[in-house]
């Protein structure tokens, strides 16, 4: 099954960010017995015209590195266990239409768009006197004057127009002509800003408009499962005269959005969207730095997102029943909320509920020990142990490709990403930062209790562990950098299970 | 299959080197040390293979210690092996001092110079037949295996 999630706006893309995380840390989706989704690709397209959005920016190298160390680890294959599991892919890779030319990435090509003032965009100079006036009762002058290349700063109203020629682009085209029967089809945006709330919609006509449209598997697009991630307010912005986003708007506007949903996309007799996940927080995160143009947002990651990304996980793993009639037409939309476990300031594991603590406790934190180790450990490893069981892992490694986009450029991100969670409110304090002992890296989690004292977790209890599995599973078959992250993650699921408090 | 075949070997070695202590033509102990009255008692009393029993013992008691009770990732480096090594070392012969000493003086006998002589001997076989006890069971150890170097 294939997962296409199209991440609109700035919102999007760091929601995805999330999801890139959680992937990474091998969480996936799972059916309604608690078995993984077979032959699961998720396939994002973010959608915004703001390239240089610094949001859009770090999301896309992020994925393009998880698309790196994956397939150095499982190659092509959809089935995996462990770091990195979820196959992340772009439409470019999965696409089998040689005619239609697109580039490799994962940003969805809004080139007729982005280059334009909106003005240019709709021939305002070449409408006659009428349609001008009109224009400008639809349109203030500031919204007319935008370059597009910074996005809709804040104006759906112009992303309404703008992003309905998404239909007749290459990508769309390509989306259709690779979409099957049985892949899904899922949203993030948020629902107060410019591009996620316009966007959103009009993908979800389009899509389910696809009879009108010129284009392949008309009638498998028109039936898809449509899941989608509509955030409510969650972040702040500094205050400022000139600013044309303003925090006072969040509200009006997310009403105003909530009510054309409810009229177009998820009314008591709509089936245009199945499953919507509502998420939002009264407590607003830290103001973040207004800057729209050149640079583009570049907000803290937060709860919200975290949470928003296990989304589109559920949402895979919903059965088919839940989605589609017998006829394998779309079920009446549904709606999702999440809550935490505790209203708290900081949210640790404990307060997420035992529900999401049983999804990605574990795997969060085998992450987190790996990043722990690849920091603390395992350059001095070389040489010693499981490196020299085959294949071996010699000093080259550390040269690698593999080795320095998963330690440095990944790793890099993934503590980013936690420290601007960790200092956002709502405060996200899964794990101490900075704290480089493994065994007091989980916040409020410590480890098992012992004869004398408690037990330690460490760079030796590692090295152990995976000594002992890399003696019963040496093999030359494998690839170093599978048999690295497999040895590793084995060992943490030991170590975890067995050295940690249990808290599920 | 590799690994057992290192076991054999190695369990074939001591074997032989037992074998050779019986022996009156080709003595392990004497081909290395031999003076006429020393060794004649050595041979009478029936020692060397109480000897070769301790000197295999120690080996392969101290290769197992070394590989499947201390069998950690803090004393897995070269060096760890080699302190080991050198412990057997010195161990086997102070044994076979004392087993000698204790026999003689039942015996009535006195060779102060040549047990010394003797037993600086038993340095090497020991340091021996550590490396090939070590080579023969290290492979199934979890955390030493790649001692003193890698497979």
């Amino acid at each position: 099954m294939r997962l296409f999630v199209f991440a609109i706006g700035g919102t999007g893309s760091r929601v995805l960010k999330s999801l890139v995380m959680l992937s990474a840390a091998g969480v996936r989706p799972v059916d309604e017995n608690g078995h993984p989704v077979k032959d699961l690709e998720i396939v994002p397209v973010i959608i915004d015209p703001h390239k240089s959005n610094e949001d859009l920016k770090r999301t896309e190298q992020l994925l393009t590195n998880y698309r790196l160390i994956r397939s150095k680890l499982y190659g092509n294959r959809t089935e995996a266990d462990g770091f990195f599991a979820n196959r992340i892919v772009t439409l470019h890779e999965i696409m089998n239409d040689s005619a239609v030319q697109l580039n490799d990435t994962f940003v969805f090509n809004l080139s007729a768009v982005e280059h334009n003032k909106f003005r240019e965009f709709i021939g305002y100079d070449t409408m006659n006197e009428a349609n001008q006036a009109l224009t400008s009762l639809l349109f203030n002058d500031d919204q007319l004057e935008n370059k597009m290349n910074i996005g809709f700063v804040g104006s759906p109203n112009i992303g309404s127009v703008a992003l309905n020629e998404i239909k007749d682009s290459p990508e769309f085209r390509a989306f259709a002509n690779v979409f099957n029967a049985g892949d899904r089809i899922f949203f993030i945006s948020s629902i107060f800003g410019g591009t996620g709330a316009a966007g959103f919609p009009i993908m979800v006509k389009n899509i389910r408009q696809a009879a009108n449209l010129d284009i392949n598997n008309r009638d498998v697009l028109r039936r898809a499962p449509i899941g989608a991630l509509t955030v409510l307010p969650y972040f702040n912005l500094e205050l400022g005269e000139d600013h044309r986003i303003d925090k006072s708007d969040f509200i009006v506007k997310t009403q105003s959005a909530l009510y054309y949903y409810k009229e177009t996309l998820t009314g008591a007799n709509d089936s245009n969207v199945n499953a919507l996940y509502y998420l939002g927080d009264q407590q607003m995160s830290v103001p973040y730095v207004y800057d729209p143009g050149e640079h583009g947002q570049r907000n803290k990651a937060h709860m919200i997102e975290l949470i928003g990304a296990m989304a589109p996980l559920n949402f895979a793993g919903l059965p088919t029943s839940r989605l589609c009639d017998d006829s394998g037409y779309p079920q009446q939309a549904q709606a999702f909320e999440y809550a935490l476990d505790k209203d708290v300031p900081g949210v640790d594991f404990k307060a997420l509920g035992i529900d999401t603590r049983h999804f990605i406790y574990d795997k969060m934190v085998k992450l987190h020990l790996l990043f722990i180790y690849l920091n603390t450990g395992f350059k001095t490893m070389i040489g010693q142990g499981y490196t020299n069981d085959k294949p071996e892992i010699r000093t080259d490694f550390l040269n690698s490709q593999f080795y320095r986009t998963l330690s440095v450029d990944f790793m890099n991100a993934y503590k980013e990403w936690l420290g601007e969670m960790y200092h956002n409110t709502r405060r996200v304090e899964l794990f101490n930062i900075g704290e480089w002992d493994m065994g007091k890296a989980i916040h409020d989690v410590m480890t098992a209790k012992s004869i004398f004292g408690r037990k330690s977790v460490d760079n030796d209890v590692f090295k152990s562990e995976m000594n002992n599995l890399s003696r019963k599973s040496a093999s030359n078959d494998n690839q170093v950098e599978f048999k690295f992250l497999d040895l590793f993650n084995r060992a943490a699921s030991k170590i975890v299970a067995e050295r940690f408090e249990n808290i599920n | 299959m590799k690994h057992s075949i290192f076991l054999a070997i190695g369990i074939a070695i001591t074997i032989a080197f037992y074998a050779l202590s019986y022996s009156t033509g080709a003595n392990v102990f004497e081909m290395l040390y031999f003076n006429q009255g020393f060794n004649d008692q050595l041979f009478n009393l029936q020692m060397y293979p109480v000897m070769a029993a301790i000197i295999a013992l120690m080996a392969w008691g101290g290769a197992a210690v070394y590989y499947y009770v201390i069998n950690s990732v803090k004393f897995d480096r070269w060096y760890h092996w080699a302190s080991v090594l050198a412990v057997c070392t010195l161990l086997a012969p102070i044994a076979c001092y004392a087993y000698i000493d204790n026999k003689f003086a039942h015996a009535g006998l006195l060779y102060i110079d040549e047990s010394i002589h003797f037993v600086t001997q038993i340095l090497f076989i020991e340091a021996l037949l550590f490396i090939v006890a070590s080579f023969s069971i290290r492979w199934w150890s979890s955390n030493c295996r790649h001692t003193p170097f890698p497979q």
